[in-house]
């Protein structure tokens, strides 16, 4: 499976990998044109700082063993058996959030516009050219490797 | 954007270029694209503001706003005006050595070269004297006296220079600059932190130092350069890194600041130089242009043949040209002086020296132009030059490409030469757009840069189908090194024009694009502009003109972009000028502007849409007038 | 091997799909007295009229023959015998497993109050059939009245809602949906319910219901002496694990059926997964009690320590709710009680000597999944430093270097 490795040390926080991923998910933008005040901007990756560590990236793992998947009630979160990633179904969705309140990293988050569907890394629906966010890092702190499940 | 280029330079739409730099051992800004290929996206935008401690603050979803408040509008805002008053700093700076440099030059009753440039002076401000230095003291003076004026008191050349229905717009809008010194420092101010937050408001600043930066700082420094140094006169020029010969001690220029060599011009062909280079086996010494002084050099060629080489390319050229190995020394005097060029004279052993402390780079050697002293000067700099040439020669390996470039661009092109070659009268040309057989003219100008598509991909792409569609063009900046390097400026560019375009520049033995020279040049696009207006009886806005600043690259070109603004002329841009994060900011460049001034900001990557865009409005402002 | 399974919901699916991820060639079969696998978290949106009966699937059209599995459906098993390892259905089916997961889930219950087990118009929400005779109810009722005002009840009010009717909820508690909530917190969806035009008698409590001449349940009384109108009412008073059938089989229970740390029942090769098991009686857990089991049978070991059960998200109006733990301590208790409001958010931290118990968040829930692992674990937060309501997954984080998932830095 393709997951997004995160050398946290390289990170800067520049929060390239949040804009890029909202361009990811707005039609047709590009990193001039994206809206970032719209109220559908929602970015599927986090940057954390701690005054210790420095800057934490919060991406989602595609777990082994999806907690988010376990927990969710209307099938609309599923691991993809194939690529391994853990992709969402919006129109299956009931908005309970079990799914939010399960993943342990806290990568999930209701739809800030309506809380009626949840915010979650599609790994820009796995396209040839990777994800958005890897291609955005000018540090090198996110890469794509394949690993092992 | 996020384009990862795929061999390690990036494109040039000069292809002898481009192989020529991906196989340069030295490291060049077409090497450094690749690693700086992924740009943050806050400052593409605009959106990121360190006015203060509580900062950065940047616009995201969670942060619509700075900590202090400020919206993305305000941020945007203050960031553009800042840089349009740098950008118009930087123009003012060239034109206040220009006049002192003219009063000085008068006082000692030095060379004056350009008479007509002179007489024209006289007439618009109206200054009668008979003796020719006295008048160009009294010019330059009247030039100073207005940069040295407070903001809340308006400059008073401007009503004389400006065309009267866009001085009376100016007016109405309450834009007239005051001093244009302190315009600068008006900028600055009211960008600064919890000051002006009203994005209208900043962006009506923008075009007032456009006005001050224009009319100044491009119009100006060219006709008292002219004075000096003489008026460009058209011919036919060597170009590209063909120029550089290797028999010859080779002085690299780099600047805008065309006067502060006149006088080492001049010293360098003199016998007792000459034999000095001579007796270290040089056949004597010869400038290599290079950025805007070259191509002002160029333009005034004429004058010059004996010292001047010919251009051999623009600022991201300048690195190639180094790393040749046959120059041996740079002087410069202001941008665009990469600091790229560093490393390369370090290892190539190549002298470095700074006229002017505004461009000093962190290894050369700092000698201040100073008119009193500049026979010592010259001498010393010829001295320590010798000594370099000596020291590297025959150590240094030389890698040259007798290829590059070509030796028949047409140069030499202002609105004094073009109106002469023209018969005296803009009427042949007028007749030309009226009948069709020119559909408009294209003022295309800026820098290059080595975004959008890479060296001036874009504005080489642009032209060769402006030219195709029938639109003459007219260049100034390094946009036209670029250009003459390809060949455009060529005579026989004129078959990748459109028919009618073609058969017009046949006729001629013109290239469809002119070469107007540095981008100090646009001052005099807008000279001639102002001067067909005239001679048609309307105002800018309604000309089948349109400008262009495909690969515009620093602030100075926004100063210069908000001028072609003021003037109320449609300007493309090849990428955004940080404004996009905005909306009030795109709203007012690209549609409130019509209102204001008649200008229109268009912003297109791409060459083949944005002729298109460029051509329609041509088209609707011929149908306008009924043409 | 053959391994059946009773129950087509969270458990029984999800062992199902473990089972057929892992080994293909086990047979399956699943039982259920439903003719549909559906969400039960979702009937409201059935009732509501949102979503119809497949919307509220949560597996694939395709789901049995994709993955091989037998179901039969419309079958209600009553039997059980552990010795001849067989069950038998309604229909007179005996069928036999070589292991068995009991999967049934729980039933709703109705108290025994005067009218209101005879009434004809009483309904629980549990399932599709539910959802589906009380749908037909609200094409002439007028006024509905919902006994609970626990989540179930709550759901069905705001399906009530929807279609238009007049809703009043009973609630013996003082606040609605008083296990997940406190006050402060339960205020907030009480309000936005009345704005959605619902009206609430809290601490009070059904006493008797007229029943009128066609057996239908008219006037609901309260203890203290108020009478509301009914066309319709909805019973979510409590559910009881369902495992009627397994009488006599010896299986041990109490109010479930006992199981092991590997959700093994004392009976050999019988199991038992999800909301029979009264370990939680939530989705999540029944998912992942479904999957241990079904590891367990097919002959690995993995214990299920998952028991923590105290955890729950809500959302009405679009105003989320995450509430996990001890929320409401008692004074005794000697909790440190920690409160922060905006505008916009109500979050509340119960603290006891650096040991997060409890947890309300009330509004912004995005990222608070680290919440449960730190209350689960029992981790010490008192070393942070810092303001308990910054703290997020960043302050425990840790990567494998190997496998790139986060572990927690504790
Ligand atoms: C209205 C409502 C809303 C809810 N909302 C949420 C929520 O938002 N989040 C959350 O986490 N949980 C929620 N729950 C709880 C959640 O639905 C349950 O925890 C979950 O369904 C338990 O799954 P299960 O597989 O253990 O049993 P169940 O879902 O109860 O399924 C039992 C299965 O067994 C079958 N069955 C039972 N007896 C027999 C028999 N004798 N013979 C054959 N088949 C039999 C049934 O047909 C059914 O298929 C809600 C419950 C209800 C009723
Ligand atoms: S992979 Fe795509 S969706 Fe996921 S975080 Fe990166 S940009 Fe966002
Ligand atoms: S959302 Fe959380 S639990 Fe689900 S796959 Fe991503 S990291 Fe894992
Ligand atoms: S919010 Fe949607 S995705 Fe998350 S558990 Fe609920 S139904 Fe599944
Ligand atoms: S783009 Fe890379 S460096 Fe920037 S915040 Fe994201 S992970 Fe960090």
């Amino acid at each position: 499976m393709k997951r997004i490795i995160i050398d946290r040390e390289k990170c800067d926080g520049c929060l390239n990998c949040n804009i890029a991923c909202i361009s990811a998910h707005e039609e047709g933008s590009n990193f001039y044109t994206v809206n970032l005040q719209s109220p559908d901007a929602e970015t599927r990756n986090f940057i954390k700082f701690d005054v210790g560590k420095g800057y934490l990236p919060i991406f989602c793992r595609h777990c082994d063993e999806p907690e988010c998947v376990l927990s969710c009630m209307s099938g609309a979160l599923e691991k993809d058996p194939v690529s391994g990633h853990v992709q969402y179904d919006e129109n299956k969705c009931a908005a309970c959030y079990m799914c939010v309140m399960n993943c342990p990293f806290g990568v999930l988050k209701p739809d800030k516009k309506n809380r009626t569907k949840v915010i979650k890394c599609d790994f820009c629906d796995d396209k040839p050219d990777g994800p958005s966010c890897v291609k955005a890092c000018p540090k090198q702190a996110i890469v794509v490797k394949e690993v092992n499940l | 954007m996020n384009s990862n280029f795929s061999c390690k330079t990036c494109a040039s739409a000069d292809k002898k270029l481009e192989t020529f730099i991906s196989n340069l051992s030295v490291d060049t800004s077409h090497h450094r694209m690749e690693g700086q290929s992924i740009k943050c996206g806050f400052g593409l935008q605009g959106i990121c503001c360190r006015l203060c401690s509580n900062g950065p603050c940047r616009i995201t979803p969670d942060g619509p706003k700075g900590v202090c408040g400020a919206t993305a509008d305000t941020i945007v805002a203050r960031n553009f005006l800042r840089a349009v008053s740098a950008g118009s700093g930087c123009y003012i700076h060239i034109v206040e050595n220009t006049a002192l440099l003219l009063k000085k030059t008068a006082a000692n009753k030095g060379a004056i070269k350009g008479k007509i440039a002179l007489a024209k002076l006289a007439e618009i401000f109206e200054v009668n004297e008979t003796d020719e230095h006295v008048c160009a003291e009294k010019i330059a003076d009247l030039v100073l006296a207005d940069l040295y004026k407070p903001d809340y008191i308006k400059m008073e050349l401007v009503e004389k220079m400006a065309y009267k229905p866009r001085f009376d717009r100016w007016k109405e809008l309450g834009i007239l600059p005051g001093g244009a010194k302190s315009e600068v420092f008006a900028g600055v101010v009211k960008t600064s932190t919890n000051l002006n937050s009203d994005p209208v408001d900043m962006y009506l600043n923008c075009l007032k130092l456009g006005i001050s930066t224009g009319l100044y700082g491009l119009t100006l420094t060219n006709l008292l350069n002219d004075v000096m140094l003489g008026e460009p006169s058209i011919r036919l020029a060597p170009v590209g890194l063909r120029v550089i010969d290797t028999d010859y001690i080779n002085i690299m220029i780099t600047g805008h600041q065309h006067s502060m060599f006149a006088y080492l011009q001049e010293r360098l062909i003199q016998e007792d130089v000459i034999e000095k280079a001579k007796a270290v086996g040089a056949k004597g010494f010869k400038l290599v242009g290079c950025t805007c002084v070259g191509q002002d050099l160029q333009l005034r060629g004429e004058h010059y043949k004996d010292v001047f080489n010919g251009h051999a390319g623009n600022n991201f050229t300048s690195e190639a040209i180094l790393a040749t190995g046959a120059i041996d020394a740079v002087l410069s005097e202001f941008n665009c002086t990469l600091p790229g060029i560093e490393p390369i004279c370090d290892e190539l052993k190549i002298k470095q020296i700074c006229l002017d402390d505004v461009s000093k780079k962190a290894n050369a050697e700092m000698k201040p132009f100073v008119f009193e002293e500049k026979e010592s000067q010259s001498n010393e700099i010829i001295a320590s030059v010798i000594e370099a040439y000596q020291a590297r020669r025959g150590v240094v390996a030389l890698n040259l490409d007798a290829e590059h470039g070509n030796d028949d661009t047409l140069t030499g092109v202002s609105e004094g030469s073009l109106k002469s070659f023209l018969g005296g009268t803009w009427k042949p040309l007028i007749d030309l757009i009226v009948k069709g057989e020119i559909k408009g003219i294209a003022g295309v100008v800026g820098c290059s840069s080595l975004t959008a598509g890479g060296h001036d991909v874009l504005t080489v792409n642009l032209v060769k189908e402006l030219i195709a569609k029938d639109i003459l063009v007219l260049s100034a900046g390094c946009s036209s090194g670029g250009l003459e390097n390809v060949g455009l400026m060529s005579p026989q560019a004129a078959s990748l024009a459109g028919p009618k375009l073609r058969a017009v520049c046949e006729s001629l033995g013109i290239p469809p694009v002119l070469n107007f020279g540095p981008c100090l040049a646009i001052g005099r696009l807008e000279l001639v502009a102002t001067e067909l207006a005239e001679a048609i009886g309307v105002d800018l806005p309604q000309l089948p003109l349109v400008l262009s600043a495909p690969q515009w690259l620093e602030e100075q070109a926004l100063a210069d972009g908000a001028f072609g603004l003021a003037l109320g002329l449609p300007l493309h841009l090849g990428l955004p000028p940080f404004v996009t994060g905005s909306s009030v900011a795109v709203q007012v460049f690209t549609q409130d502007m019509l209102n204001l001034t008649g200008g229109q900001l268009i912003i297109d990557d791409n060459a083949q849409s944005a002729a298109q865009t460029l051509d329609s409005i041509i088209e609707k402002k011929r149908q306008e007038l009924n043409i | 091997m053959k391994i059946v399974i009773i129950g087509a919901s969270a458990a029984g699916i999800s062992a199902a799909k473990t089972i057929k991820v892992s080994e293909p060639e086990t047979e399956v079969v699943i039982i259920s007295k439903e003719d549909s696998v559906h969400s039960r978290c979702m009937l409201h949106k059935f009732l509501g009229h949102q979503r119809d009966a497949k919307g509220i699937s949560f597996i694939a059209d395709d789901f049995f023959e994709t993955a091989g599995i037998t179901w039969l459906n419309n079958t209600t098993v009553i039997s059980l015998d552990p010795d001849k390892k067989t069950v038998t259905t309604h229909d007179n089916q005996t069928i036999s497993y070589d292991k068995l997961l009991i999967a049934t889930g729980a039933a709703y219950f109705i108290p025994p109050i005067p009218g209101l087990r005879e009434s004809k118009n009483v309904y629980g929400f549990r399932d599709l059939n539910d959802a589906k005779l009380l749908d037909r109810e609200c094409q002439t009722a007028k006024n509905a009245v919902v006994i609970g005002a626990g989540l179930v009840g709550m759901d069905a009010a705001v399906a009530l809602l929807e279609r238009g009717l007049n809703v009043t909820v009973i609630e013996m508690t003082k606040d609605v949906m008083s296990l997940q909530l406190d006050h402060q917190a339960a205020r907030a969806y009480q309000q936005l319910f009345e704005e959605a035009g619902a009206e609430f008698i809290l601490e009070d409590k059904v006493v008797s219901v007229d029943v009128n001449d066609v057996g239908r349940g008219t006037t609901i009384h309260l203890a203290s002496g108020k009478a509301v109108p009914a066309d319709v009412i909805v019973i979510a008073a409590g559910v009881r694990p369902a495992f009627n059938f397994t009488q006599g089989s010896g299986i041990k229970t109490n109010h479930a059926i006992l199981v092991g740390d590997d959700l093994k029942t004392n009976l050999k090769d019988i199991y038992a997964a999800g909301d029979v098991t009264g370990i939680a009686g939530i989705w999540p857990n029944a998912m992942k009690q479904g999957r241990v089991a079904a590891i367990n049978m097919l002959g690995e070991k993995l214990l299920y320590e998952d028991r923590y059960a105290l955890k729950n998200t809500v959302n009405f109006y679009g105003l989320t709710t995450l509430s996990l733990g001890n929320i409401n301590p008692e004074p005794e208790e000697n909790c440190e009680i920690l409160i922060r409001e905006d505008r916009h958010n109500y979050q509340k931290v119960v603290l006891k000597n650096g040991i997060v118990l409890g947890v309300i968040m009330q509004g912004d829930i995005g990222g608070t999944g680290f919440w449960q692992y730190l209350i689960k674990n029992k981790i010490d937060i008192s070393g942070k430093n810092k303001d308990v309501f910054s703290l997020s997954f960043a302050d425990f984080y840790d990567l494998d270097q190997q496998t790139g998932e986060y572990k927690y830095a504790v």
